[in-house]
């Protein structure tokens, strides 16, 4: 699963709904392993497009789980002219964002406490019947 | 018409292509433009709920739908063997460059609220007793199939749970295809959701299949 799509997982337990800690969810830096797929072709227009629609504060705090502490406190912003600065910077949230997968690990519901798990890249959020 | 994806996976575990995954698509295409003009210069999630092999995912991912290079798709099966039939079959169609995930998980229960620009679901819609339960494990092959097939009261069992969570699956501009057959009575149903006043839908496509008949309606939010 691509890092992107942690942005949009929540716990599927119905009353963590109602907590603010069903999302993210929490990542297990140490049981996750990660690759680096080069698949998807840099595309700035992309990017721009997914940074638009991103909860930035979740990605900071999913990339910090996952060992990388270098993203910067606010999403970045971009003048319709985009310099060589703005591609580089583009193109380290194409390698982050799209190109990064977990492809075995597991994460955490902060609020039930509740353990997910990812193999071979597909995360299963299907509850056991007494949850479900 | 648009090219179909070639498919080939193991159909004792999961759903064949049929004629109700060919409405979908025939749906979806008779869309292009209706889609494009609501979901452009913006980046779509895109949602398939139960892809089974992976079809419908797939045309939409080849040909561009809604629009080039702005969306990510999402396939959520409780099947896993659908999933890896998904990931197969976006492979064998050239598809391995763009964005796609698949997800286990039950309806859209996992996906964080309102995130959901495009919305498909051909569900289990045949009438039964009831919906079978989620086989224990992965070898439990032909209740996997079960799955696919029967909706349990009207068949509808199911598609009502997406029904009532729409309006908390959907983004403010969402748009969501959804199959019925006949014996789900799409139109009693729709009404009902028309009279809230929240709701505009569409018939899009109807057909014959054998001696069913198939539906495709269009959801969006009433503005
Ligand atoms: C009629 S098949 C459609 C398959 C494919 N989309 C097509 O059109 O050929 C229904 C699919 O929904 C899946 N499904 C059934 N119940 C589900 C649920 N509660 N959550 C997610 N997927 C479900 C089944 O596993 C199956 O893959």
């Amino acid at each position: 699963m691509k890092f992107l799509t942690t942005n949009f997982l929540k716990c599927p337990v119905k009353t963590c709904d109602t907590s603010n800690d069903n999302f993210p969810l929490q990542y297990n830096g140490e049981k996750c392993q990660l690759i680096q797929d080069e698949s998807i072709e840099f595309n700035p227009e992309f990017l721009l497009n997914i940074l638009d629609r991103i909860d930035w504060a979740a990605i900071i705090i999913v990339a910090r789980d996952l060992g990388n502490k270098s993203l910067p406190p606010t999403k970045p912003s971009f003048s319709p002219e985009l310099s060589d600065d703005d591609l580089i910077v583009l193109r380290d949230l194409h390698t982050l964002l799209l190109q990064t997968s977990i492809v075995d690990g597991e994460m955490k519901c902060k609020n039930c406490g509740h353990i997910y798990f990812i193999k071979n890249s597909i995360p299963n959020l299907l509850l056991p019947p007494h949850l479900a | 018409m648009l090219p179909t994806p070639y498919t080939k996976f193991d159909y004792d575990k999961v759903y064949e292509p049929s004629e109700d995954s060919f409405l979908l698509l025939d749906c979806l295409e008779s869309e292009l433009k209706f889609l494009d003009e609501k979901l452009k210069g913006k980046l779509s999630v895109v949602c398939e709920i139960g892809p089974g092999s992976g079809i419908v995912t797939t045309f939409m991912i080849q040909n561009s739908i809604p629009s080039l290079n702005s969306s990510i798709y999402l396939a959520v099966d409780i099947n896993p063997w659908a999933l890896e039939s998904t990931i197969d079959t976006a492979a064998r169609n050239n598809c391995k460059g763009r964005y796609l995930d698949t997800i286990q998980c039950n309806l859209t229960d996992s996906l964080k609220a309102n995130e959901v620009d495009l919305l498909v679901f051909n569900p289990p819609y045949v009438p039964a007793e009831e919906v079978p339960q989620i086989p224990e494990s992965k070898g439990e092959i032909d209740n996997w199939l079960d799955l696919a097939l029967l909706g349990g009261k009207d068949g509808m069992v199911i598609t009502n749970k997406v029904l009532e969570n729409l309006d908390s699956i959907l983004s403010s501009n969402g748009v969501a295809y959804i199959l019925f057959c006949a014996r789900n009575k799409p139109e009693v149903i729709t009404a009902e959701m028309k009279k809230t006043g929240n709701w505009k839908i569409e018939l899009v496509e109807t057909r014959k299949a054998g001696w069913e008949v198939l539906s495709v309606y269009r959801f969006e939010r009433q503005h």
